[in-house]
């Protein structure tokens, strides 16, 4: 099906950026409590610029994928241009696919993250 | 026994078609579809007879009126209770909410023990913890075996505590078993609890019979046994509910109203505050009607063929951990499993690419799902249009999730 096509598959089969940095600018977490999901992101910023990634989670396929191909989206991304885009734009852009309004939450999770980190 | 491919004729949903494929479905334990029979009861009642109840004087008020009261004769009958000890309700959850808020305020004092089981339904926890915060009594849980079946040494040794109140699921919605809730009534009434029964997964399933369960409070939703949503039921023995104090307040279960206080209508209206669901109460005498017209036994003869045949094919697919009784004579309207390596939600997405409609997560027994060490899981449930051939669809779009995921 159109969901779990290669594109998706394949970020969930090799996540990118996946880990941790040693001592991180940023970081936060969040997870779903109706299915257990868990998301961290940790950020490293020189001059409000996003210059390494790392996030490590327990999740579907969806929350995988998606917050794969938000780390990859972010790296090189102002705090700023974070703040000021809205939740739905950021799904757009970084995350690229759509979902069933029943998985929404799944493909949130990574995005809840960012956006908190963004704003604090 | 009743035929379920013919009884699934009388259910215009399941004659859908979804992502192309034909309606599976297999998300009865999260509510039942419904038979034209009550849809038709509903839709006649709002056609023909509605008025507000209780206002006497003109004729639609009195048909409203004795088609409420004459549901509410068929259901309390439907589960050997009297009239006046059935209360209609929203759902399960207000029923038990009913009990905790009009009686366990009340009676709970600081120390008080609840005691309830690590395989209730949120709806049966939530509402204790919340009286125990307010009344300082403390809720305590009974352990669940490997197996999946509540441990009865530990019940026992737990109500050495005297507990006020013993709170149990009858049958459980996500691993499908059944309670041995005769003998555990008549345990906790020998240490002097009283006894509250979530019955929302036995009644679509089983002949109950409150005579001879022996339980003060019962509660079950309409929905789940092909009655519509938004009227529920709790029954209580008489004494129980004179003594209490009501839920809610306002028009319908007064008897007179002063300008500094009230005096209650007798029950059940008392529990019965504003406008009540006249059309869901008609709804829900259909539905009882269409269950006793196949009969209770023939019902539950139909449910444990049914999970028998679910647990014998889901263990034969690869990569599925089966959760709960291998027994299908203490299990009831469910199957629940893991996918090893697939998360609940994906492999229900992928199921319901193939038409097959399941639930994933945690059924809103997170407690249970800690217990038993696992995040999430898919669950098949059944009703009486359930047939063999739906398990084997379920079984064909399971190999899906294996072509997609590569296991």
């Amino acid at each position: 099906m159109d969901l779990y096509r290669e594109e998706v598959m394949d970020h969930y089969e090799h996540p990118r950026n996946m880990g941790e940095i040693a001592s991180p600018d940023l970081e936060g977490r969040d997870s779903n409590a109706s299915c257990g999901d868990m998301v961290q992101f940790q950020l490293s910023v020189e001059d409000d610029i996003i210059v390494e990634v790392r996030w490590k989670g327990i999740g579907c396929a969806i929350t995988t994928a998606a917050a794969s191909k938000l780390s990859v989206y972010l790296q090189g991304r102002t705090l700023k241009e974070l703040r000021e885009i809205s939740e739905e734009q950021l799904i757009k852009e970084a995350i690229g696919f759509d979902v069933n309004p029943g998985r929404i939450k799944c493909l949130t999770l990574p995005v809840r993250v960012i956006r908190k980190l963004s704003e604090n | 026994m009743f035929d379920p491919k013919i009884v699934k004729k009388d259910f215009p949903i399941l004659s859908r078609v979804i992502n192309g494929k034909p309606l599976v479905y297999l998300d009865s334990g999260a509510t039942s579809q419904k038979p034209k029979a009550v849809l038709d009861a509903e839709r006649d009642y709002y056609e023909q007879h509605n008025a507000n109840v209780h206002r006497g004087a003109h004729t639609l008020g009195d048909e409203a009126t004795k088609l409420l009261s004459n549901s509410r004769k068929k259901v309390a009958a439907f589960i050997g209770g009297r009239d006046e000890e059935t209360v209609f309700v929203r759902n399960t959850t207000e029923a038990i909410n009913l009990v905790a808020y009009g009686w366990g305020l009340d009676a709970l004092k600081p120390g008080d023990t609840i005691l309830t089981t690590e395989m209730e339904h949120h709806a049966n926890l939530v509402p204790w913890q919340q009286v125990a915060g307010r009344t300082g009594a403390k809720v305590e849980l009974i352990h669940i075996t490997p197996r999946g079946l509540v441990d009865l040494v530990d019940y026992e040794n737990k109500l050495k505590n005297k507990p006020k109140l013993v709170a149990l699921v009858q049958v459980s919605n996500a691993l499908g078993t059944i309670n041995p809730i005769k003998e555990m009534a008549k345990a906790a009434h020998k240490v002097g609890a009283v006894v509250l029964v979530d019955g929302a997964q036995a009644v679509p399933h089983m002949k109950v019979n409150l005579a001879d369960l022996g339980c003060d409070f019962y509660a079950f939703s309409g929905h789940k046994m092909i009655g519509p949503m938004g009227i529920g039921v709790l029954w209580g023995k008489k004494e129980m509910l004179e003594k209490m104090s009501p839920f809610l307040t306002g028009g319908g279960m007064i008897n007179e109203v002063f300008p500094d206080h009230s005096t209650w209508a007798d029950v059940p209206e008392k529990f019965e505050a504003g406008t009540p669901n006249v059309a869901g109460a008609v709804g829900l005498a259909a539905a009882v009607e269409y269950l006793e017209t196949l009969g209770m036994d023939e019902v539950r003869k139909h449910d444990e063929d049914i999970v028998a045949y679910a647990l014998k094919k889901l263990k034969e697919v690869k990569h599925l951990k089966l959760l709960g009784t291998e027994d299908p004579k203490v299990r009831s309207g469910s199957v629940s499993f893991e996918y090893s390596g697939v998360h609940a939600h994906d492999v229900a997405t992928i199921l319901d690419s193939e038409g097959v409609a399941v639930r994933s997560g945690h059924h809103c027994t997170m407690v249970l799902h800690k217990a038993l060490g696992i995040a999430a899981s898919v669950r098949a449930s059944f009703n009486l249009y359930t047939t063999y051939e739906d398990i084997d669809s379920l079984v064909v779009a399971l190999a899906k999730v294996n072509k997609v995921f590569g296991k």
